[in-house]
């Protein structure tokens, strides 16, 4: 168990700056997942947690402890990575063993230790088997196990699902999530599936471009982005944006929309204004209702120029003016391809984000 | 057409076959033919020994053969010296060049050791063929008392097929993937022992191949030999060279004598490896 601090944190290679001035606490004992796009320097972060990677600059302490010069074998982690990096030279047993034999451990304990491991992730009677012999959803579990069997503090997990097909995954999803509950570890799980982190997470890490965007519970991110990054990347269908005018003399935010025929929209302002001229408005495709295009609730009116129908909702997508909207409504909401709606706002759900720094002001 | 194409595949495979068999199979044959039979100086091309015999085998050996009246008897001469040395410079120059070869191509795979230009500056040493530095080897080797030892033959066969050892090698560890070596490093492994560990057993296959082909290379040396020793160290292929007799010139029989034994190590090489052969040769099949 261990808390860990990123103080300040650095990475750079050559004159790309993988990790810029990275500064986060994960509390003891939280699964913590580290969300961004490819190349945003999650797995730089990871490398340098795990010792495999000094940072540039700034300080990693485990537990209040600088650990930048320890070996990534006397950190106490476990790793498992996207690719398993099995030892296919050796049975699962041995795999999972390996730890404790590196440490020199004698053969009794470790004999007893790798089958409390296997009977936990229920891999018990492949341990003999060769693992060239194995199911990719088994070595998977190999590799936790392997990763397991020094009871490390920390877990780090990096995109270890995205090789498994989907219902496996879903599967290892809700067991690693046991598993954390069952270990009370702590727990860092890189993935660039927002959706996986928003189910598993308790609190979510969202990087770009070698910054923290955002450090936040999943309620945090999904309702509450800090920033127009973070807004978008998040939810599983993106968030509509159309530029907006703002006015700020009063108490409210009123927004007016470049859409002709349009209604303002009246909000509660969360953070300070920053110096930025223009704006954007943001909203989350199922905050959006379909009314009657003649409704006095209907803030603009849009044409329906494609319907998704995915199952538990349909995504309906519509164009205003030269702008596009995307509206999740329930399955039973079949609206015609060019037929004419209004669109009534979730004013509670709105957010707006000055250009410049893409900051959220609401 | 299909018939066609097979037929035309099976000739191809037989002619190639046949082209690289025929010396092989005339070397083994002379081997066992008397002097009488070496040349076609009765007007008839021996494909098989007319009376097998044993008698170059006896020759090279130091023996007298056909009796001491015979009249191929002219200075006894023996090859065992040789064929310890050829074994002796072959195998530690070929570990030499395999274990620093082997590091050198682990530092260019895993850590771009040296910058883009290591592993091509090291290729550039087989640009040109070794035996156009080695007039300047000589004197460099005079100077260090390594000319005609066994040692500086050793050293000049590492040096010569390291580049080798570094591209072979380099290609089998690119195949594996680094988080191999980084799972065992997390899991308490010191760089070398994750290396030993985790790496080497992966690439053993690849190993293999690489040690043959470059023990092969060593072991068939001739001008190296020739240039940097040839007095008090004589390599078998160099004393092959010299198999020769007052009474009848070029002792053809007693050199294919030796020359069989000379195939001998690598074939039984490539017979005890022939798992692993299989192995590298087909790598990149390797299991992600």
């Amino acid at each position: 168990m261990a808390e860990i601090q990123i103080q300040n944190v650095t990475r750079t290679f050559g004159r790309f700056t993988a990790v810029d001035d990275l500064d986060l606490v994960i509390e003891d004992g939280t699964f913590v997942a580290l969300l961004g796009p490819s190349g945003c320097g999650k797995s730089t972060t990871m490398n340098m947690l795990s010792g495999l990677l000094e940072p540039t600059r700034g300080d990693i302490l485990f537990s209040g402890e600088v650990v930048n010069k320890l070996k990534p074998g006397d950190r106490n982690i476990g790793f498992v990575f996207q690719n398993y990096a099995i030892f296919t030279h050796m049975s699962a047993f041995d795999n999972i063993a390996f730890g404790l034999k590196v440490r020199k451990h004698p053969a009794e304990k470790i004999q007893q230790e790798v089958h409390e491991v296997a009977q936990l992730l229920g891999i018990e009677e492949m341990l003999d088997r060769r693992t060239t012999d194995l199911s990719v959803n088994d070595l998977q579990k190999v590799a936790i196990g392997r990763s397991m069997i020094t009871k490390p503090g920390i877990f780090l997990l990096d995109e270890p699902f995205s090789n498994l097909d989907a219902g496996f995954r879903s599967y290892m999803r809700a067991e690693l999530k046991k598993l954390q509950r069952e270990l009370s570890q702590t727990m860092i799980y890189v993935t660039h599936d927002q959706v996986e982190a928003m189910s598993m997470a308790e609190k979510i890490a969202i990087m770009d471009r070698g910054q923290l965007q955002q450090y936040g519970s999943p309620d945090d991110v999904y309702n509450r982005p800090s920033n127009r990054f973070v807004a978008g990347f998040v939810g599983s269908t993106t968030m509509n944006f159309l530029p907006a005018m703002l006015d700020h003399s009063g108490d409210d935010l009123v927004i007016t929309l470049p859409i002709a025929d349009s209604r303002p929209v009246t909000v509660h302002p969360r953070g300070a204004e920053d110096g930025s001229d223009t704006f954007t408005m943001g909203i989350r495709p199922e905050h959006i209702e379909l009314v009657e295009p003649g409704s006095s609730a209907a803030s603009l009116r849009a044409t329906v120029t494609l319907l998704e129908a995915l199952g538990p909702r349909n995504i309906v997508h519509l164009s205003s003016d030269k702008f596009l909207f995307r509206v999740a409504v329930p399955p039973t909401v079949r609206p015609r391809v060019g037929e004419s709606v209004g669109l009534e706002l979730d004013t509670r759900r709105v957010h707006v984000f000055a250009d410049e720094s893409g900051k959220a002001l609401v | 057409m299909r018939a066609l194409v097979t037929t035309a595949r099976a000739l191809l495979i037989t002619l190639a076959l046949f082209i690289f068999l025929f010396p092989v199979y005339w070397t083994v044959t002379m081997a066992f033919k008397p002097a009488t039979e070496w040349t076609p100086t009765s007007g008839k091309i021996y494909w098989v020994p007319d009376e097998p015999t044993l008698d170059n085998f006896r020759r090279i050996f130091g023996g007298t053969p056909g009796g001491s009246d015979s009249f191929l008897v002219s200075t006894p001469i023996n090859a065992t010296d040789s064929i310890v040395n050829s074994l002796v410079t072959a195998i530690f120059g070929s570990l030499l060049a395999l274990i620093v070869g082997t590091f050198t191509a682990y530092g260019i795979s895993r850590y771009r050791a040296g910058g883009k230009m290591l592993g091509f500056s090291i290729l550039q040493l087989r640009m040109f063929p070794p035996i156009a530095v080695m007039i300047p080897v000589l004197f460099l080797w005079t100077y260090l008392q390594l000319f005609d030892t066994r040692l500086g033959l050793i050293l000049i066969y590492g040096a010569v097929t390291f580049p080798f050892v570094v591209w072979l090698m380099k290609s089998f560890l690119d195949e594996v993937p680094r988080e191999i070596s980084e799972a065992a490093i997390v899991d308490g492994c010191t760089q070398f022992g994750a290396f030993r560990k985790s790496v080497l057993p992966l690439v053993k296959g690849g190993l293999a191949t690489t040690a043959l082909f470059v023990f092969i290379l060593n072991w068939s040396d001739f001008l190296i030999a020739l240039v940097l020793a040839g007095n008090n160290v004589v390599t078998a292929p160099v004393f092959l060279s010299q198999i020769n007799s007052a009474a009848t010139g070029q002792e053809f029989g007693s050199r294919a004598a030796l020359g069989v034994i000379l195939i001998t190590p690598p074939l039984l090489l490539s017979i005890l490896i022939q798992k692993h052969l299989v192995r590298g040769l087909t790598f990149g099949a390797i299991k992600r």
